[in-house]
């Protein structure tokens, strides 16, 4: 059984009569990056800051190693790495000042103690210049800071928020390198994002939110591949085809029809047995197109 | 931490300790040539023109102006607690609250530091400024006072000392009110504005028994200037007081904030 590093019991928020999120649970394992996407407003960054303890939760419960994660946890956040959707730092420091105080706060920490050949490396690594003052940045070379401040004390949870947001190509897939590096470590990543090509490129497992509630979890491949099919038919008898499926109309133009397939695939083809079939393409849904359905099937 | 917080805030320590310096330094320049000769004579006619509860609320029925230490007992200390206790109210209202007005404050949350440690660090680098501040305006005080006269040295030393009781309150009650709040700029106008309302209760309170009760609700009453001036001795009550209010409203900022939306 793998190892649970993070559990989120039954959280609920509300912001006055609206809703932030809503029972939600969900689980990360010890080695896993966890994808968590959903729309701008699904409830991301309010589970996020649930979990940061930067908000106050109505009910429900964050669980570290099965230790209630609280404000004062103090050694557990030591082994959490945090990178908000946007990074605010003290303007009068200079990149090397924010990463020699961020180490001022990790000393005591055995797991923290190769803290400053790790900033060295990412420094290296992500190309930025220690030199100058954080209010000189660009928004890609701040956050690039905020992945050094998220990674470079040897965290066992990352908690990323909107990550790669102002990251160059060539930056984000060294990002991705160190993320897939931090996983090869056994660190375990919760990345929240709306770029689904992110998630089917890093992540293990995903999590869809929608209107602050958890709609579907599980493996990306499961997920992406599995469930939904995309079927493109082309026949002389599409409306009576459509009826007899009884499925929702993606597309149709003259005798080519395009719909989201939820039957097994040979109750599809004995169905489609029935009518004379000139041209047929099934494919499987991309997490995309997966995400996409989720957002529009079930509104 | 507190490296950090006495960095950030030393630049408005100085601003605010030498611009007080130079006004200081400036008065004890010319005030013996405005007070001397004709002009003395003027003072003294403006100053008994003045009803006696005036008088009375700026303790120059007991100070008189013919000296610089006797304008310091005067007009200069209440000037003095008003411009300590702004720079203390603004400072308890800004310390904390500007982590959320910046935006620093999800930085600062993942650290592996306590919000009750966050609280007391900043509450003693504030502590440390307001004293250093009332210390070195005190250390000014006797300084250029022994230059140019005589003053009564003990009297002086314990003036010196009585802004920090309505100062440290104030501080504390900066501190308390910002934890309702998460802008900083709305914080700027209560701060002075709570800070001239309890200095003009505490004039009004001296200018007749009806309106006497006032002085209960103003801070600048905990400072009690004229006892000083009068006995030449700190009433302990006032002190005791002084950091009895510091202390419970800390303490419920304390609370407060850890309970706190800090986003």
């Amino acid at each position: 059984m793998q190892e649970m590093i993070l559990e989120i019991k039954n959280l609920t928020k509300y912001y006055g009569k609206v809703k932030g999120v809503e029972d939600l649970s969900l689980s990360l394992h010890k080695g896993e990056i966890f994808g968590f996407i959903g729309p701008n407003g699904a409830g991301k960054s309010t589970t996020i800051r649930s979990i940061m303890n930067l908000i106050n939760k109505d009910s429900g419960s964050v669980l570290f190693h099965g230790k209630e994660l609280d404000r004062d946890a103090v050694d557990a956040k030591s082994k959490i790495g945090y990178l908000p959707s946007e990074v605010f730092l003290y303007d009068d420091l200079t990149v090397k000042g924010i990463f020699d105080h961020h180490e001022t706060f990790y000393r005591k920490y055995e797991h923290a103690a190769g803290i400053h050949e790790r900033r060295k490396e990412l420094v290296e690594r992500l190309k930025l210049d220690e030199t100058k003052k954080i209010e000189d940045l660009s928004l890609g070379n701040l956050k690039k800071v905020g992945i050094i401040l998220a990674l470079m004390h040897g965290p066992e949870l990352i908690i990323m928020d909107e990550p790669t947001s102002g990251l160059d190509p060539i930056m984000q897939n060294v990002f991705y390198e160190l993320l897939k590096e931090e996983r090869e470590k056994g660190n375990t990543v919760f990345y929240s994002t709306h770029i689904l090509s992110e998630v089917s490129r890093i992540c293990d497992r995903v999590g869809i939110i929608r209107g602050g509630e958890l709609i579907k979890a599980g493996p990306v491949d499961e997920i992406s591949d599995k469930q939904l099919k995309f079927v493109t038919v082309t026949t002389n008898d599409v409306d009576a085809l459509v009826s007899d499926l009884g499925v929702k109309v993606l597309s149709k133009e003259d005798h080519t029809v395009r719909f989201a397939n939820v039957l097994p695939d040979d109750e599809l083809i004995k169905k489609l047995s029935h009518y004379r079939i000139e041209k047929i393409l099934i494919e499987e849904a991309t997490l995309e197109e997966m995400f996409m359905h989720y957002y529009t099937e079930e509104r | 931490m507190i490296k950090r917080e006495l960095k950030v805030n030393l630049k408005g320590f100085i601003i605010w300790t030498g611009t007080m310096l130079v006004l200081l330094l400036l008065i004890y320049m010319v005030y013996p040539s405005i007070i001397n000769g004709e002009n003395g004579s003027k003072v003294d006619e403006m100053v008994k023109a003045f009803p006696p509860e005036i008088l009375k609320a700026f303790n120059m029925d007991i100070a008189g102006l013919d000296t610089a230490f006797g304008w310091l007992k005067s007009e200069g200390f209440v000037f003095l607690y008003l411009i300590v206790g702004i720079y203390s109210c603004l400072l308890g209202s800004n310390i904390l609250l500007k982590e959320e007005s910046e935006k620093t404050i999800e930085y600062l949350a993942a650290l592996p530091i306590s919000r009750r440690k966050v609280v007391i660090d900043k509450i003693l680098v504030s502590m440390f400024y307001i004293l250093s501040m009332i210390i070195l305006l005190g250390a000014f005080n006797m300084i250029a006072l022994n230059i140019s006269e005589t003053p009564d040295n003990a009297q002086l030393l314990l003036l010196s000392i009585t802004p920090i009781f309505p100062s440290i309150v104030l501080f504390a009650l900066g501190m308390f009110i910002s934890t309702f709040t998460h802008k900083t700029k709305k914080m700027l106008g209560i701060s002075i504005g709570m800070v001239f309302a309890a200095y003009i209760l505490n004039v009004i309170s001296e200018m007749g028994k009806s309106v006497e009760g006032f002085k209960y609700i103003s801070v600048f009453t905990l400072a009690d200037s004229r006892w000083v001036i009068t006995n030449s001795e700190i009433r302990p009550i006032f002190a005791v007081i002084s950091l009895a209010l510091c202390a419970g409203l800390l303490l419920l900022t304390l609370v407060r904030y850890q309970k706190k939306e800090l986003v």
